[in-house]
């Protein structure tokens, strides 16, 4: 009895030290932080099923290796958040094979970005484009997999339910998206956004981001199944993690222009 | 000629008129009420069919009908939709619409098209949002530095400078994709397509467009044109047809009813009976769940003059034989059972020429034929049984001085003269008659031999009509508004699973070759596991052996050690890429060989534009090259069309691409804007295609395949041409047989065809010579008028037989036939060749050309029956009146 009473008590204490009517910033930097910046690095195996609204299956795999700047985790000043770089190496369909993509997201300029095409012996830098272009034929935009800058957006905690704090977020440059507004449901516990709805100016919503499936990886909630439907074109885009792996001592080095012609097979595996 | 069967019906008729006045009345009260309460309540009689317009051209096909099936199939797996197009041209300023004030409207006026979509318990209405294209919807396809493609909308906001406006111009003329398709070929106008959820909603679209553009104060014009609006437009101008021909032709009718008889309270009796069969033909159609469609709209213009031809005949009989007898009964009587017969055959003959359009393919030809058809007996019996009842049920004072004027001094009027004299010249002058009837055989043949087949629904509107203004400003700026599509698909040849293997172990050895020249580790090993994995797969079909050895490998390579797990994925990758070798839309050489066929096709001088696949993959090769024109061109390796083609999917909308090919790349579309919806010009390009394919062999089997509404044009046109000739035979045999059997002489037979065939031979012989396409109003015509040119031989014939049979001989017969009968015969030509020419006011030029060519079939075939008939018998009297003369 006594034991269940402290353990009561130490899970009460727990929750409300998170619980305790967070701000909205640390809900908003939380969400971030377990959903792009988990560990000192990254890596994943990614199946990719694009299924368009008459039911055609398209299948993409690719394994993302990430590398963040910061070695803290630490919310403090935004002490987690910091140059981030990703590598993006395509294995599948075959004739996509070798296929690089390179990222370093920077969050006081735009990002710098790098394709390598093999079968057309194609590599250079390239400047930002628009960030808000299809994923290689996916749902999911550019912006999905690499993360959306939490500056670029206003936030407003609308309520909070017994599961999730729901948060609206404007564009500060409404010219810049296609979107009006998008809505997060951000789980009270873990932090994950677990569904994002994206509302045009007329108020409908046509684009919907959820987390299937969350798996507790090396002490990190992880989402590793995340579906983007886009409602407009009655079409559907289901990521599945696989062979996910924090702090893998990836190093810098490897997310550089030479290692687009020479994958880091190691790493990828 | 009197029947004793039809006397019952008509003793019957003089003997109950109040029954027989009120069974029409109720009957056709009856089939209004039944047609007009579901149209005006439908959900209060669910069970019941509602008025429903259609003006869909597809239509004319069954909609079981394998192209129709294909398109639609087609129009599906590609993500075709039905398009709105809304074409922006300004002819003040000097750069066109490419100014800050006109991209401002047009952003505003896409915005705006944005919105237009709405849902009922159907679902989804309105514009396709994602599909939509215009300057703000689409990226500018744009080199980003070496290997990189840039996608940015083109126009993201209205430009503020002219400069702008005119970069905006200068890129999206740079995309083959958008030149010529939304921006013009001369830069100065845009064209925005909306497609739509579905074909239905242009009516609200256009509407709504057109409220939004009535508030520009700009020098823009905007025209609103694509096949959906046609088609609303259409199903408008249709209810005008309706509204101001048949009233009109009412009108003309009892015009000249009073000009023939001077009677009104005895002509209204007639137009009773037409606006009676009218009305009941047209609620049955409603009725029996038939839609009013183009054909079906003319049903009462059709059936209106035809209901009055039997009603001339027994009052022109009336009008001269009661002065004589001063009874109406008896006279009513005497009229009717002497005209019985002849009244029946004409009426059937008539059924039998509109029904025989039921041979046709076309399910509106078809539902047209039956339903006049429907309106030729209803006009028959309620003749056979009003026009008697009124003339009793008339107070016989009304009838007091009817047909006296003229009955002492029965032939001094123009006409009578006039037909007498006709009359003793053909007698005079058989030979003349003769000789002039077979040049004008000469000169049909020749005509006919001319003919050109061909139709285009735009053409259908008047030319000073907003959409065939619209039509010919778009065109003239634009690759075309025409759409028709080719698609491409593997032709499989069947290849065996067992000799698939073999060339697999061709294959997997130069696999093996190559990995152990990039030094892999344990590749003999890796190579002879694959070897005995091939040996032990069995399977149906290669796909399934494939599929089958490709989890073998993939379970392998998870357990593979990690000195072997290298080769393994290389072994993984070589059978993902088997897989990948029927994706034969990926294969440089089937794009270049597409690439070609549209090169060729713009050489036919009817395409203006064709936007394909090759079109993305060499634009975007291009960019990735830095905007070298030079790289304007397919890449060499599937690698490398794959490569940039999912380059092509990190744009804004990559699902652009599934409109020419499908996402297994086995399947591709071309689509071609034609600038002329002439079907000949479609027949064209459908023959130059066949030729190229046929003197340029694929580096792969294929075969193709059209689609597209202006395809199915074609298609229908054909079924039309050769189902009218079936159609036309088969009325004329079994007239022929009709007449053989009614004048019990294959002579008379015969005799009584050749008026009419004459006529239909020239009015087409004059068609092939002046040139008029022979189209789909023309190709009905044929038919139509066989049955009713007919009616005027059967009268005369009868008539002649008769009076020779009194008279002793032809020679005296003569005068009697061209008194009365003649001038009956004369009255129906002229109430028939009039009462179509209200057409000539309807909207549309299909409308025109049935009114103005029937009726000059009609007179046509009216003066050949005067002339050639009574020249023939003056020539054959011996032949033709040995029963009457023995």
């Amino acid at each position: 009895m006594k034991r269940l009473t402290v353990l009561l008590i130490s899970l009460f204490l727990a929750a409300s030290a998170i619980a305790a009517d967070p701000t909205i910033e640390e809900i908003v930097n939380r969400a971030n932080l377990a959903t792009y910046y988990q560990g000192k690095d990254g890596r994943a195996h990614v199946k990719m099923t694009i299924t368009d609204s008459q039911g055609r299956k398209r299948m993409r795999k690719l394994t993302i290796l990430r590398w963040d700047q910061p070695d803290t985790d630490e919310l403090e000043n935004g002490a987690y958040r910091g140059k981030q770089k990703f590598y993006v190496y395509f294995s599948r369909p075959a004739d996509v094979n070798k296929m690089v993509f390179l990222v370093w997201k920077n969050l006081d300029k735009d990002d710098d970005r790098w394709l390598y095409l093999p079968a057309l012996d194609l590599v250079k830098r390239i400047a930002a484009s628009d960030k808000r272009t299809s994923f290689v034929g996916s749902d999911f935009f550019y912006e999905d997999v690499s993360g959306r800058d939490i500056d670029e957006d206003e936030h407003e905690l609308l309520k909070t339910t017994d599961k999730y704090f729901v948060i609206k977020n404007t564009p500060k440059d409404p010219s810049s998206v296609e979107f009006a507004y998008y809505m997060m449901y951000i789980h009270k516990k873990t932090f994950l956004p677990i569904q994002v709805e994206y509302y045009d100016a007329q108020d409908k919503k046509y684009r919907v981001a959820k987390a299937l499936k969350v798996e507790n990886i090396q002490g990190h909630p992880t989402v590793t199944k995340a579906s983007m439907e886009s409602l407009n074109q009655g079409s559907k885009t289901v990521m599945e993690y696989s062979s996910v792996k924090y702090d893998t001592g990836i190093p810098e080095d490897i997310f550089t222009e030479r290692y687009l012609r020479k994958p880091p097979r190691k790493y990828l595996k | 000629m009197s029947s004793k069967k039809s006397s019952w019906l008509i003793d019957w008729a003089v003997a109950r008129p109040r029954f027989f006045t009120w069974l029409m009345v109720f009957s056709t009260f009856l089939l209004i009420i039944l047609a007009a309460v579901p149209s005006i309540w439908p959900e209060k009689v669910p069970a019941l069919h509602s008025i429903e317009v259609d003006t869909d051209p597809e239509n004319m096909l069954p909609a079981d009908e394998p192209v129709r099936l294909f398109h639609n199939a087609a129009k599906k797996e590609f993500s075709l939709n039905d398009i709105v197009v809304v074409g922006i041209v300004n002819d003040k300023h000097p750069e066109g619409v490419f100014n800050p004030e006109s991209l401002q409207r047009v952003y505003d006026l896409t915005e705006f098209a944005k919105t237009l979509q709405w849902s009922d318990k159907e679902g989804k209405h309105g514009v396709v949002e994602i599909d939509i294209i215009a300057p703000s919807t689409v990226d500018n396809i744009e080199q980003g530095g070496m290997g990189v493609v840039n996608f940015s909308w083109l126009m993201p906001r209205p430009p503020k400078t002219q400069e702008e406006a005119l970069s905006i111009r200068e890129r999206a003329m740079n995309i083959p994709f958008l030149k010529g398709t939304m921006v013009s070929e001369d830069g100065k106008a845009l064209a925005i397509y909306l497609p739509l959820v579905s074909k239905h909603d242009s009516y609200e679209v256009r509407k709504a467009l057109l409220g939004f553009i009535k508030e520009w104060d700009g020098d823009e014009q905007v025209h609103i044109t694509g096949l959906p609006v046609a088609e609303d437009t259409f199903g408008v101008e249709m209810f005008t047809q309706m509204a101001i021909s048949a009233p009109l032709a009412m009108l003309v009718i009892f015009v000249l009813l009073w000009w023939f008889f001077r009677n009104l309270t005895l002509i209204v009796s007639p137009m009773i009976v037409a606006m009676v069969s009218a009305l009941s033909t047209m609620a049955l159609l409603v009725i029996t769940g038939n839609t009013i469609h183009i054909m079906s709209s003319m049903i009462p213009i059709f059936i209106m003059p035809i209901a009055v031809l039997d009603s001339i005949h027994i009052l022109s009989e009336f009008f001269d034989r009661y002065p004589q007898i001063r009874d109406r009964k008896k006279t009513i009587i005497e009229v009717m059972k002497h005209l019985f017969t002849p009244m029946l055959f004409t009426s059937v003959t008539t059924m039998a020429g509109f029904a025989s359009l039921a041979l046709t393919p076309i399910p509106p030809v078809q539902v047209f034929g039956i339903f006049v058809a429907i309106g030729v007996f209803l006009a028959w019996f309620w003749t056979i049984v009003f026009i008697p009842a009124y003339v009793m049920l008339m107070p016989e004072a009304k009838l007091e001085g009817f047909g006296q004027s003229v009955s002492d001094s029965g032939d001094t009027t123009g006409m009578a003269k006039f037909l007498h004299g006709l009359g003793k010249w053909t007698h005079d002058h058989p030979k003349t008659v003769l000789a002039v009837t077979f040049l004008c055989v000469l000169i049909s043949v020749y005509g006919i031999s001319r003919i050109q087949i061909n139709d285009n629904p735009i053409k259908w509107f008047e030319p000073d009509h907003p959409i065939r203004v619209a039509d010919k400003i778009l065109n003239e700026h634009f690759g075309g508004t025409y759409i028709a599509y080719l698609q491409y698909e593997a032709d499989d040849k069947g290849l065996s699973v067992d000799s698939y293997i073999t060339e697999l172990e061709q294959r997997l050895e130069q696999w093996k070759a190559q990995v152990l020249a990039d030094e892999y580790a344990q590749v003999e090993a890796v190579y002879t596991k694959a070897v005995q994995l091939m040996k032990e797969t069995q399977a149906e079909s290669i796909e399934d052996y494939l599929s089958k050895l490709q989890g073998r490998v993939n379970d392998l390579m998870d357990h593979a050690s990690d000195e072997e797990y290298d080769t393994w994925s290389e072994l993984a990758l070589f059978f993902d890429r088997e897989d990948q070798r029927n994706e034969v839309f990926k294969q440089p050489e089937v794009l270049r060989y597409l690439s070609r066929l549209q090169d060729f096709l713009l050489q036919t001088g009817v395409v203006g534009k064709v936007n394909a696949l090759p079109d993305i993959i060499k634009t975007v090769h291009r960019e990735l090259f830095l905007g070298d024109a030079d790289h304007f061109r397919i890449p060499d390796s599937v690698n490398g069309v794959a490569q940039t083609l999912i380059t092509y999917q990190n744009s804004h909308r990559p699902q652009d691409l599934w409109h020419f090919v499908t996402p297994d790349y086995k399947k591709s579309n071309l689509m071609l804007q034609l600038t002329s919806g002439d079907n000949k010009d479609m027949e064209k390009v459908i023959a130059a295609v066949a030729d190229f394919e046929e003197q340029n062999p694929p580096p792969m089997a294929l075969k193709s395949n059209w689609f597209g509404l202006t395809y199915i044009n074609v298609i229908w046109q054909d079924h039309m041409v050769q189902g009218m000739l079936k159609s036309f035979m088969g009325s004329f045999v079994i007239v022929l047989l009709m007449m053989v059997f009614l004048f019990r002489s294959a002579l008379f037979g015969i005799l009584s065809m050749i008026p009419l065939t004459v006529t239909v031979g020239l009015i087409y012989g004059v068609i092939g010579l002046i040139g008029k396409d022979y189209d789909m109003p023309v190709a009905v015509l044929s038919a139509l008028s066989l049955g009713l040119a007919i009616d005027y031989a059967i009268h005369f014939l009868a008539r002649s037989r008769e009076a020779v049979r009194e008279t002793g001989n032809w020679h005296n017969a003569v005068d009697v036939v061209f008194g009365e009968p003649a001038r009956a015969i004369t009255r129906n030509v002229i109430i028939l060749g009039a009462g179509f020419l209200p057409l000539l006011a309807a909207p549309l030029v299909p409308y025109q050309t049935v009114g103005f060519f029937i009726a000059s079939i009609l007179v046509c075939a009216g003066i050949a029956t005067l002339l050639i008939l009574p020249s023939a018998m003056t020539l054959l009297e011996k032949y033709l009146f040995r029963g009457e003369l023995s």
